[in-house]
């Protein structure tokens, strides 16, 4: 999952600059700016010219505003000063999370496979004379696909004695587990929701950075300068993020202009509990097997993929969801703001009363950049509502939920019944997999499932690389802060 | 032979847009250039307060000239054209 590359720098420059405009009271003003000032004129183009790089940081800049991209008319036709307008008048954010920008886009072939320069051209022809749609020719120097006609079967790649024939992927189709991106009649990529699980594996995979989030972070920036109190909910990865301490974190937040701080491993305690009893149950009553819940990616996929597995994914709610209610009973008229790793926890907040918006550790870096803040120059400031257990705070990393829950029965001294199964990253495989299970052939009882191979610290809206995120939340976790 | 000072930002700034990867730096480094270099990790240096509009984030020193921009390519092709 983890791609860091120079896309993902841009895009939080984007977020930084918007949000640095809004801070300084000066967005509808000066949002028009922002391509020249990000893409000056004698930079070096990563695509045809200086132009296009404009009018890609353009159409994200209308990203980072909350809006999709797929009123082609409407983004040709408005100024950012007008997506500005609206954005700040608006009063909840867009249900479908995921967009593309097109003109990133077209930098994909249409057709998945090419005849390459290896082709010898031969008397025999397989590829023409097997196509079904009589989609291929060839010139005096080689057999060519007419992209117009070939329906990508990949027959012709199959006949080809010389292996001449390629497959080229689309990145973002290749990476989405669900099959729900392809291109329309037009050849613009679509997404079907009907089918997309908001696992964000495509947001990293394109290297165009053409799948863009529509992100909350104008709501969010409209509570934090309001007049009404805003709550940071900050998921347990985080602990993996930055170089500074979790306290200095804590502090940067209320410099931004969060009220409260609440660590979101205080949920995953409750959901490690929830989990546990439920096992003890569910084995007790004879059940195979029961699913992890906390991922929210997987648990679309289950409901949209694989139903035959839902009766046995656990009824405990995300960490997230437990954090949230304990937040609003003690700050009832506070804004709760989920910051996460997660692009799934952005659907998930969606429907989610006690969830009011969700942003990214990127969209939180953008945050801090805006406001000028280095939070390893902060002082330290502790977290309210309490501290959370070491298990909860090991949540996010593959093994942690299942590891939380064995802690659990070991108090009950019924750890020996726990086979656990770890699904440590969903692909279109994992599907499969889910259904075998289902099926009654599971390898163990307690299936832990999360979409980011390594875990949450490897999301989809991560900064940290990896290797450094594991060992420093090890880190934190070890210890035991509080 | 006194070694070359590579000084990485860490300041969350230079961290958030690319920073984070050129902590990475040294499993980078070719084996000709590892005994030759010093690298170290500093608080925020300051330079995004007041950079030129072409000169961004991340910003990495190398002895006392600065790159900015920086990633794990720039600094090794810097420190070899030395």
């Amino acid at each position: 999952m983890f791609v860091d590359n120079r896309m993902t720098y841009l895009k939080r420059e984007v977020m930084a600059a918007v949000a640095s405009l809004f801070f300084g009271n000066k967005l509808k003003e000066e949002i028009n700016r922002i391509p020249t000032r990000i893409i000056p004129r004698n930079s070096v183009s990563h695509r045809c010219c200086v132009e296009k790089d404009r009018e890609i940081i353009r159409q994200r800049v209308i990203a980072s505003l909350g809006f999709g991209l797929e009123d082609e008319k409407l983004v040709d036709e408005s100024l950012l000063s007008d997506f500005a307008e609206k954005a700040l008048d608006r009063v909840s954010p867009d249900k479908q999370i995921l967009s593309f920008i097109d003109e990133a886009c077209k930098a994909c072939v249409r057709v998945n496979y090419y005849v390459t320069e290896v082709c010898r051209n031969c008397v025999a022809k397989p590829c023409i004379t097997n196509c079904p749609k009589g989609a291929i020719s060839s010139d005096e120097k080689k057999a060519n696909i007419d992209g117009m006609k070939c329906v990508n079967c990949g027959l012709c790649l199959k006949m080809c004695p010389y292996h001449a024939i390629v497959y080229v992927p689309v990145p973002c189709e290749e990476a989405c587990p669900a099959g729900a991106i392809s291109k329309n009649a037009s050849g613009k990529e679509e997404i079907d929701y009907n089918k997309c699980i908001h696992c964000g594996k495509c947001i990293r995979a394109c290297p165009f950075g053409a799948v863009v989030e529509k992100s909350q972070i104008i709501e969010v920036l409209k509570s934090l300068t309001g007049s009404g109190k805003t709550t940071a909910l900050i998921a347990p990865a985080i602990a993996g993020q930055f170089p500074f301490s979790m306290k200095q974190l804590s502090a940067g937040l209320r410099e931004i202009g969060f009220d409260y701080v609440v660590e979101v491993a205080l949920g995953a305690d409750v959901t490690a509990h929830t989990e546990a009893e439920e096992f003890i149950e569910r084995m007790d009553s004879g059940d195979s097997m029961m699913g992890t819940s906390c991922c929210p990616a997987y648990v679309e996929a289950v409901k949209k993929h694989a139903s035959a597995f839902e009766k046995y994914v656990s009824h405990a709610k995300t960490p997230m969801s437990y954090t949230a209610s304990m937040t609003r009973e003690k700050f009832p008229d506070a804004v709760n703001v989920f910051i996460g790793p997660c692009i799934a926890k952005r659907h998930e907040g969606l429907s989610d009363d006690n969830v009011d918006y969700v942003l990214t550790f990127e969209e939180l870096g953008a945050l801090f950049i805006a406001k000028g803040i280095d939070v390893s120059s902060c002082a330290e400031s502790d977290f309210d509502l309490g501290h959370a257990s070491p298990q909860g705070r090991n949540f996010p990393v593959s093994g942690g939920v299942a590891a939380a829950v064995k802690k659990i029965l070991q108090d009950e001294g019924r750890e020996s019944e726990l086979t656990p199964v770890y699904i440590n990253g969903f692909n279109k495989k994992s599907i499969n997999l889910l259904n075998i299970y289902a099926s009654g052939k599971s390898p163990g009882n307690l299936i832990e499932v999360m979409s980011c191979e390594g875990g949450c610290i490897c999301g989809p809206g991560v900064i940290a690389n990896p290797k450094f995120a594991a060992n420093k939340l090890k880190e934190y976790v070890d210890s035991k802060e509080v | 032979m006194e070694k070359i000072k590579i000084t990485i930002c860490t300041g969350t700034a230079c961290y958030v847009l690319g920073g984070a990867a050129l902590l990475e730096l040294e499993d980078f480094l070719p084996d000709e250039l590892k005994f030759k270099v010093e690298v170290v990790g500093s608080a925020c240096l300051g330079m995004c307060k007041n950079a030129l509009p072409d000169s961004k984030p991340p910003f990495v020193k190398v002895d006392n000239e600065v790159i900015h921009s920086a990633t794990v390519q720039k600094i090794i092709s810097y420190i070899s054209q030395r």
